[in-house]
């Protein structure tokens, strides 16, 4: 058995509208190993909730279809699994949790059911048992079970969140993909749901993708980190590599963003121009046209994944040149 | 558990809200809010009570004296204490018209609902679940049924099968069946792109039982509504057709058209259409005041 739980190979999902082509996903590559959190970074439209519905095989077909390459769960390959082997593999080995937990819950179940309806499926035991087990999950995400009679409505936004966690949890799955699971939600209940999901991902020895888009959540979180844009990987290592040495041009450009603590004075510098249009990418490096360091050989030809120490790797063709050397980290 | 976890943790619970939280099931609950509803309890009393008339009736009159028979003394008789409805132009009792008629009544507009419903809400769903062709094919029959006039389906219905209860259901279930497949189909369209559809379905949930559990359940609370109205019109349709003569024949005791034998003689004796109009308002009025309360009792937004 491999040491990744989940190893994505130059995975192509497109969307075929009557408008034209979205290539929302364009070769992405990476793995996540057993026990390790990996960050998804990205802003909106760069292909990370199409990445997990991916993995789940989900992408709503028409007019998504993927159009190439191989996602191995746990050794197995996602994408030539039989419909029944993906309903098994949904919910026991793979769980999602999704964005907005005001509308992820079913609004005429109540919480207990929805909890053992994945229970009962999975694991072929009765209704009052998986009841029974949906009480405890609850329980273990910090809700009375009392309220397991309740409907969603009841609930505040943060402990709805806790039930959802609690859905995708309650088959123990192996790995958990979470697709940007606070953002939903204000900021203090943000930490707690982390926190809980943190805790019990490390007490029952699972992996999770966490896709965000807030660097302070990875930061806190992960293990690793994977930078997204338009569909790729620019940027993968460490959560120390990519913070401390930050290689890409646009993982730069996402940190001087970002308010800083120690100059709480310095103007923020927003990433010039907007995400290129999926339908109508352009050649070469899809960042290059608001690249600062962009060259005439960036807009040609395509960057490969390049190896920068340890287990960190940058797409980005500038480091052609050895002495090449980004503004943050020349700094120091 | 962390720190952060239980400090959210809801207080101690005492057995006694346990035991009003336990084993209260959705139907349970409904009922119970259904309960709280003035309006529903006296629909669903009267309603209770129309059925009970409905198979009591048929026990308790003899078909062909009392309700076809003709007694030729009792013509034109005025409401009073013999007759508290009056009796007709055949000199057959009013009140025992109007209860025995409450079988056809209910039978044709419940029942053609019911088999509307079936096939409107299969279709339907279908139809906005699946989309594309699937919805252009059933979308289009339906608007084609939905183009030709009701009583025109029904006339073209009786000339084929002949006048009957049974040719009287099928063309009134045609036109529920478009209600209700225009109405399912924009409630499954718009629940199906939620996202705990997608959730159920990253759940491992087979297709079939994400459409059942979680995509119907969500999608009734207009269509229980609509039901409970259809009922009403369905009854009201049935007697506009007994009315113009399509609907049931003659003898059968069918509010409708024992309006339409009073119509001549509306001003030698009002009762013979007072009574059965009274009839058929009183009993679409219940209809409508239950599914009022149903709607409500349904919603678990409402809840309190």
């Amino acid at each position: 058995m491999s040491d990744n739980i989940l190893e994505i190979k130059d995975l192509v999902v497109h969307f075929e509208t009557e408008d034209g082509c979205v290539r929302a996903i364009n070769g992405l590559n990476f793995a996540i190993g057993r026990e390790k959190t990996l960050g998804l970074v990205g802003e909106t439209g760069a292909g990370k909730t199409t990445t997990a519905l991916s993995v789940l095989n989900l992408v709503p077909n028409p007019p998504g279809k993927i159009k190439s390459g191989t996602i191995t769960l746990d050794g197995k390959d996602v994408l030539t699994m039989s419909d029944k082997e993906l309903e098994e593999m949904r919910g026991n080995d793979v769980a999602m949790i999704f964005q907005d937990p005001m509308t992820a819950l079913n609004p005429v179940m109540t919480v207990g059911d929805q909890i053992a309806e994945s229970i009962e499926l999975h694991q072929h035991i009765t209704p009052k048992e998986a009841f029974e087990k949906a009480k405890e999950m609850l329980k273990m995400v910090g809700i009375a079970e009392s309220r397991a009679y309740d409907y969603p409505h009841q609930f505040s936004g943060g402990m709805r969140q806790r039930v959802v966690v609690a859905i995708a949890l309650a088959c123990e799955p192996k790995l958990l993909l979470a697709d940007e699971p606070t953002t939903a939600l204000d900021v203090t209940i943000q930490a707690q749901v982390l926190d809980l999901m943190k805790d019990l991902i490390d007490r029952r020895h699972m992996s999770m993708l966490l896709i965000t888009h807030d660097l302070g959540v990875v930061a806190e979180v992960c293990d690793d980190v994977a930078v997204m844009y338009a569909g790729k990987i620019v940027e993968i290592g460490s959560a120390d590599e990519v913070f401390n040495s930050t290689r890409h041009p646009y993982t730069e450009g996402l940190f001087d963003s970002l308010p800083n603590l120690r100059e709480r004075g310095e103007e923020l510098i927003p990433i010039k121009g907007l995400m290129p249009d999926p339908m109508n990418l352009p050649e070469g490096c899809a960042f290059a046209p608001r690249c600062p360091y962009a060259t005439e050989a960036c807009t040609k030809q395509v960057p490969e994944l390049r190896h920068v120490g340890g287990t960190h790797y940058v797409a980005c063709d500038a480091y052609h040149d050895p002495n090449f050397c980004l503004r943050r980290n020349s700094n120091g | 558990m962390s720190k952060n976890v239980e400090h959210v943790n809801e207080p101690e619970v005492t057995a006694e809200n346990l035991k009003q939280f336990k084993g209260r099931s959705m139907a349970q609950e409904t009922v119970r809010r259904l309960m709280k509803n003035k309006g529903a309890i006296v629909g669903m009393i009267f309603l209770i009570c129309l059925v009970i008339i409905a198979v009591v009736s048929g026990f308790i009159f003899d078909y062909d004296t009392q309700i076809i028979g003709l007694n030729p003394t009792e013509i034109y008789a005025k409401p009073g204490l013999a007759h508290p409805f009056g009796c007709d132009n055949m000199g057959r009792d009013i009140l025992a018209r109007i209860m025995y008629g409450a079988r056809y009544s209910l039978t044709i507009g419940i029942g053609s609902v019911l088999i509307g419903l079936c096939i409107g809400l299969i279709l339907g769903s279908l139809a906005g679940f699946y989309g594309g062709f699937i919805d252009n094919l059933v979308m289009r029959a339906n608007d084609i049924l939905y183009s030709i006039p009701n009583i025109m389906i029904a006339v073209v219905v009786v000339s084929i099968f002949g006048t009957s209860v049974a040719s009287l259901l099928l063309s009134l279930c045609v036109t529920a069946a478009t209600s209700f497949a225009r109405i399912s189909r924009a409630a499954v369209m718009q629940v199906r792109g939620q996202e705990f559809v997608e959730s159920a379905y990253a759940m491992g949930l087979p297709t079939w039982k994400v459409i059942l559990r979680h995509i119907i359940p969500n999608c009734l609370s207009p269509i229980i509504v609509q039901v409970t109205l259809a009922v009403g019109n369905n009854i009201i349709a049935a007697s506009s057709l007994s009315f113009l003569g399509v609907g049931i024949p003659v003898p059968i005791p069918e509010w409708g058209a024992m309006l339409s034998d009073g119509r001549t003689y509306i001003r030698s004796a009002p009762w013979m259409c007072v009574f059965p109009g009274l009839a058929i308002m009183v009993t679409v009025l219940a209809l409508n005041l239950m599914g009022d309360g149903l709607r409500d009792a349904l919603d678990p937004k409402l809840k309190k």
